[in-house]
């Protein structure tokens, strides 16, 4: 399971986070919505340590991630070493999918389990080919990134955070980059994830699947979590009038 | 044209291609130390690497040859014109090599950096499966520009125009091909 507590982040003189506390339990799956600027990316950002924090504590299966306290009391960054070992404990997908564009597809799936994992070549090979016909893919394996259409990409990009065998996968606006008829081949591929039980954050402008995939929404506002619950609840007997106002907003 | 001149500038053209190839493949060498010095967590070694490319770049070739010609003896380094030519040019090619290497490192876009420390990729594979092949095939047309001006510099020694025109035509060609060799799969328009 995941815990945070506290969780404080500034831009500058800008603070866009401002103590937030979230768990998420095994098997759960959580979805972030919120207005844009609201600080639900920069969360899961934070959770996978693309943005340092100035304060609070996420700790995964009891295990506190990405500071630690130093002889001083103050609290330091862990040796990139262990900031990598953390990380592979986690699958992150981008908007904007980042394949590596000069890596076929099965390469970029590859490329964690290899390098970071030291999983044999064969493995890890087997390993790809496998993901990849999960999500669809497996006549594409040979395929450069630019040779595919947004979905495909990315559920290669799905596959491939996948591939790291991971406790929690982090997805961020994975289909607001896609052509309204590619969005649904990639919730599929969430879907057919359900099953597997592995704690997910969503953060997401589809309320409609956030609904239908997510076991709680939080709603995110000014950097702080306004509401959360079970879809029933947040999404159709919302309290907070920031919530009315943006669920009126985003259906209309 | 004498039988005999014709040999001469053979000649000539030979030695001045392996000068210019020693000088490349050690300036490339050179120029990966020092490119990942400019991008240290110390700001010291950033600071080496910027004089260091500051004063190379800013000195005449000449003149770096000069100083390198009267300083090697009391360094006690006695060694013949060829390699104390093809020291300078390392020298030289080094900082461009470097400046080049740097620019293709800064084109890397920040979610691909995002996408590999995600996988939690350690340094050298880092290095090996994103920095190089995507520095790479950002740079190579500047990187042959600086191969064909080193071969260039030869002429200051007075070597064949006509061969050294060949030659650079040659290097020229060879970088077209190795683009079109890497040129990233499905990209429309990466071809000049």
């Amino acid at each position: 399971m995941i815990a945070i507590r506290g969780l404080q982040k500034s831009f500058g003189a800008v603070q866009v986070l401002h103590g937030i506390d979230l768990d998420i339990a095994d098997g759960e799956v959580v979805a972030l919505i919120g207005r844009s600027g609201c600080g639900k990316t920069t969360l899961l950002r934070c959770i996978n340590f693309l943005e340092e924090y100035e304060a609070g504590e996420i700790c995964l299966d009891g295990e506190p991630l990405w500071y630690r306290p130093g002889s001083d009391g103050a609290r330091r960054r862990v040796p990139e070493a262990e900031a990598r070992r953390m990380r592979q404990q986690m699958g992150i997908v981008f908007q904007q999918y980042n394949l590596f564009p000069h890596m076929t597809v099965l390469d970029n799936v590859v490329l964690g389990p290899r390098f970071s994992q030291a999983v044999s070549a064969p493995e890890a090979e087997a390993l790809g080919r496998r993901l990849l016909a999960r999500v669809g893919l497996e006549g594409k394996m040979a395929a450069y990134p630019a040779q595919l259409s947004g979905g495909q990409q990315q559920r290669v990009a799905i596959a491939r955070a996948l591939a790291m065998r991971p406790k929690v996968l982090l997805f961020d606006e994975i289909t607001s980059a896609l052509d309204p008829e590619l969005v649904g081949e990639v919730e599929d591929v969430i879907r057919s994830l359900l099953s597997d039980r592995i704690m997910m954050v969503l953060v997401t402008h589809a309320v409609g699947f956030a609904r239908e995939v997510a076991h709680r929404i939080a709603y995110i506002a000014d950097g702080a979590i306004a509401e959360l619950g079970p879809p029933s609840e947040v999404l159709d007997r919302p309290k907070d009038p920031g919530l009315k106002e943006f669920l009126r907003r985003v259906r209309a | 044209m004498p039988a005999g001149s014709l040999a001469l500038l053979t000649q000539g053209a030979v030695v001045s291609l392996l000068l210019a190839a020693g000088a490349i493949i050690g300036g490339t060498l050179l120029a990966i130390l020092l490119a990942a010095m400019a991008f240290s967590r110390f700001a010291a070694v950033r600071i080496v690497y910027r004089v260091y490319v500051y004063i190379v770049r800013g000195t005449p070739l000449l003149v770096l040859a000069l100083i390198l010609f009267y300083a090697m003896p009391a360094l006690d380094l006695r060694t013949g014109p060829y390699i104390a030519g093809t020291l300078v040019l390392i020298i030289y090619t080094g900082a461009l090599f470097a400046e080049v290497f740097r620019g293709g490192v800064l084109a890397i876009p920040r979610p691909q950096w995002e996408s590999a420390r995600s996988l939690g990729l350690p340094p050298l594979a880092m290095f090996r499966k994103i920095v190089v092949p995507l520095v790479t095939r950002y740079t190579l047309p500047s990187y042959v520009n600086v191969c064909v001006m080193t071969f260039a510099v030869f002429t200051i020694l007075g070597l064949a125009a006509a061969f050294y025109f060949v030659m650079c035509f040659g290097i020229d060609r060879l970088g077209r091909m190795l683009e079109r060799h890497l040129a990233l799969r499905g990209f429309a328009g990466v071809r000049a």
